[in-house]
C-alpha cells in the first residue's frame, strides 16, 4: 500500500521521543489516580474492603493462637494475608472490571485512536495498580502495627519483591480475564465469583494446613502462592526464608500465561457491534 | 484524503463495497446515508481502526492501517465517535489537559473550553454534564490536538435545534481555520448547513456525490407550487392544468414558476377569489436523499418519472 509515503521519524529524534513518552506515562498515571480515588466504588471496594475485613476478623478472633503456624496469633497471619488480598483485588478484580467497562463504553476505542502509544497505556495501567496496592499495604501495616501490635516484616525487601511480582502477575491475569467477559453487566459477578472461590480454597481467612486437600488444589493457582509469599517476610520463626522463590516462580508462570492471553485476545471495541 | 475501491466485509455483510471519493484540504465533506449504510465503517477504516479487505486509502499522505506511521497520523487527526465516551470522574479541564498532552502542539486548554462554550463548567466532573455538554466536550477532545483533519461521526444526534445550531457554528469556525472535516450524518439540514460536498451511501455503496445544492440534478428539477382549491371552484375553471389534486390541495410542477404564479394571481384578482395555503418549493436535499436511498415511495422524482 502507501506506507512509504511518509517515513518514520529519524533515529536522532528517538531519545527526545522516549523522554516525552516517559512523561506521558507519568501524566497518564496521574489522571488514572485522580479517576480512581474519585470513584467511590473503586476506592471503597478495593482499599476500604481489605481494612474492614481485617478489623472484623481481628475483632472476631485475632488473638487465637494458630497451631499450624507455630502458635502465632491469628492477626499476625491476617495482616499479610489481607495485604495479599488488597493487591489481588486491585490488580485482578478492579483492573478486569474497569477494562470491561471502558471497552464497552468505547473509552478504549477512543484511547486507541489517540496518538498515545499502546505500551504507554499498559505501563501506566500496571503502575497505577502498583501504586494503589502499595497504598493499601501501607494502610494495613499501619493499622496492624498500631491497633493490633503486629510485628512488621523482618525483611522489607522480601515483602516488596513479593508485592511487585504479585502486582505484575495479577494485573496480567486481570487483563486476560477482561478479554473473556462479554459485557459490563456480567463483569462484576464473573470476576467476583472466580476470585472469591480461589480466595476461599487458598486460605485467605485461615492458614491452610500444608498437604491438606485444599492446599494441594490451591497450589495449582496463583492466589495461595501470593498469600504465602507475602506472609513469609512476616514469619518471625528462625530459619524461615523470607523470600519464597517457588511461590514467585508460580506467579511468574501464571503472569506470563496471562500476559500472553492478554496480548493475543485484547479488544479495543465493544463485543456487541 | 483519497479513497478508491474501498471494501470491507463483516461476516456475510458487505459493509463497504467499492467506495471511492476524495476530500480536498480545508473542505467539509459529508457522508449521508441511512443506518447501516456503511458510513461508520468507512470512517473507521479512514481512522485506521481495522484493515480494508480491498482498496487504497490515503489520509494526509499516510496509509491509516500502517503501524509504523500510525502515531504520526494520529497526532494530526481529531476524532469524534458516534457514541459519547469520556471518563466520568475527571473534570472538563482535566480531560482536556490530559488529552492535550498526547499531542505535540495542542491548542491551549482554556481556548478549547471557550470554543466549546463550557467555561462555566470547566471544573465540573464529566458525570454531572448534560448530554449536549458532553457532546461539546467530546468535540473539544477531538480538536484539542489542533488536528488537520477532523472526523465527526453523527455528531449532533439527539441535540435540540438550538444546540445543533451552536454546534454547526463551532464546526464552521473550525472549517474557517482550514481544518478539513469529514462528517457523517443523517440530518439533511446539517449536511446542507456545513458541507461543501456530500456523498450519499446505501448498502455500502456511494449512490451519488456532488454539491449539496445540485446533488442528483436537484437544481435542475421543476419547482412545485401548491395551494388549496378555493371552495366552490371546479378544477377545470382554473387557468392552469394541475399536475395533481389531493383532496383540495392542488399541485403544479413547472420550470416557469413565475409565469404560473402570475397567471394564478391575476385569475384570483379578477374573480375576487382568495387562494389560501400557497407554497412554492423545489426538491429539498431530503427529497433527493429519500429517492436515492429508497426511503419513501412516491417521492417527487419518481412521480415525475411516472408521468
Amino acid at each position: 500500500m502507501n506506507a512509504g509515503l511518509v517515513r518514520p521519524e529519524p533515529a536522532a529524534a528517538g531519545l527526545r521521543q522516549a523522554a516525552r513518552d516517559l512523561l506521558l506515562v507519568a501524566r497518564q498515571l496521574y489522571y488514572e489516580q485522580i479517576s480512581f480515588w474519585r470513584n467511590p466504588v473503586g476506592a471503597v471496594f478495593s482499599v476500604g474492603f481489605s481494612v474492614v475485613f481485617l478489623v472484623l476478623l481481628a475483632a472476631a478472633g485475632g488473638t487465637t493462637k494458630v497451631a499450624s503456624l507455630g502458635g502465632i496469633r491469628a492477626i499476625q497471619y491476617y495482616v499479610p494475608s489481607f495485604c495479599a488480598y488488597g493487591v489481588m483485588s486491585m490488580c485482578f478484580n478492579t483492573i478486569a472490571i474497569v477494562l470491561v467497562v471502558r471497552r464497552e463504553t468505547r473509552l478504549l476505542k477512543r484511547l486507541r485512536l489517540s496518538p498515545l502509544p499502546t505500551w504507554v497505556i499498559f505501563v501506566a495501567t500496571v503502575l497505577h495498580a502498583l501504586v494503589i496496592s502499595l497504598v493499601e499495604v501501607a494502610v494495613l501495616l499501619v493499622i496492624g502495627r498500631l491497633a493490633f501490635d503486629v510485628q512488621l516484616p523482618k525483611d522489607p525487601i522480601a515483602l516488596v519483591l513479593a508485592l511487585v511480582v504479585g502486582v505484575a502477575c495479577f494485573t496480567a491475569l486481570g487483563v486476560a480475564v477482561s478479554t473473556a467477559i462479554p459485557n459490563q453487566e456480567s463483569a462484576g459477578p464473573i470476576v467476583s465469583v472466580m476470585f472469591f472461590v480461589l480466595l476461599f480454597v487458598s486460605g485467605l481467612w485461615y492458614p491452610l494446613p500444608p498437604r491438606s486437600l485444599m492446599a494441594s488444589v490451591s497450589d495449582w493457582f496463583p492466589v495461595r502462592h501470593m498469600i504465602t509469599a507475602v506472609f513469609a517476610p512476616f514469619d518471625q520463626h528462625p530459619g524461615v526464608a523470607p523470600i519464597r522463590w517457588g511461590d514467585l516462580l508460580v506467579m511468574a508462570i501464571w503472569g506470563s500465561a496471562g500476559a500472553l492471553v492478554a496480548v493475543r485476545r485484547f479488544r479495543w471495541e465493544p463485543r456487541r457491534r | 484524503m483519497s479513497v478508491s475501491g474501498l471494501s470491507k466485509r463483516y461476516g456475510t455483510v458487505q459493509a463497504v463495497d467499492d467506495v471511492s471519493f476524495e476530500v480536498a484540504h480545508g473542505e467539509v465533506f459529508a457522508l449521508l446515508g441511512p443506518n447501516g449504510a456503511g458510513k461508520t465503517t468507512t470512517v473507521e477504516l479512514l481512522e485506521g481502526f481495522g484493515r480494508p479487505d480491498a482498496g487504497r486509502i490515503e489520509v494526509l499522505g499516510f496509509d491509516p492501517a500502517a503501524r509504523t506511521t500510525s502515531r504520526q497520523l494520529r497526532e494530526r487527526l481529531g476524532i469524534v465517535l458516534q457514541e459519547l465516551s469520556v471518563e466520568p470522574f475527571l473534570t472538563v479541564r482535566q480531560v482536556l489537559q490530559r488529552n492535550a498532552g498526547y499531542y505535540r502542539s495542542p491548542r491551549p486548554v482554556a481556548e478549547v473550553i471557550e470554543l466549546i462554550g463550557l467555561a462555566d463548567k470547566a471544573d465540573t466532573r464529566v458525570k454531572r454534564l448534560s448530554g449536549g455538554q458532553l457532546r461539546r466536550l467530546d468535540l473539544g477532545v477531538g480538536v484539542v490536538g489542533r488536528p488537520q483533519l477532523l472526523f465527526l461521526d453523527e455528531p449532533t444526534t439527539g441535540f435540540d435545534p438550538s444546540a445543533r445550531r451552536d454546534f454547526w457554528a463551532l464546526v464552521r469556525s473550525l472549517g474557517a481555520e482550514g481544518t478539513t472535516v469529514l462528517l457523517t450524518t443523517h440530518y439533511m439540514e446539517e449536511a446542507e448547513a456545513l458541507a461543501d460536498r456530500v456523498a450519499v451511501m446505501k448498502s455500502g455503496r456511494i449512490v451519488a456525490q456532488g454539491l449539496p445544492t445540485s446533488l442528483a440534478g436537484r437544481d435542475l428539477a421543476e419547482a412545485r407550487i401548491r395551494f388549496r382549491l378555493p371552495p366552490g371552484t371546479a378544477p377545470a375553471t382554473l387557468p392552469l392544468q394541475l399536475s395533481s389534486l389531493d383532496g383540495d390541495v392542488c399541485e403544479i410542477r413547472t420550470s416557469t414558476e413565475i409565469t404560473v404564479l402570475r397567471l394564478l394571481t391575476t385569475w384570483s384578482a379578477e374573480r375576487n377569489v382568495d387562494i389560501s395555503g400557497l407554497t412554492v418549493d423545489r426538491l429539498t436535499l431530503e427529497d433527493v436523499y429519500l429517492t436515492l436511498t429508497g426511503g419513501r415511495p412516491g417521492t417527487p422524482s419518481q412521480t415525475e418519472a411516472d408521468r
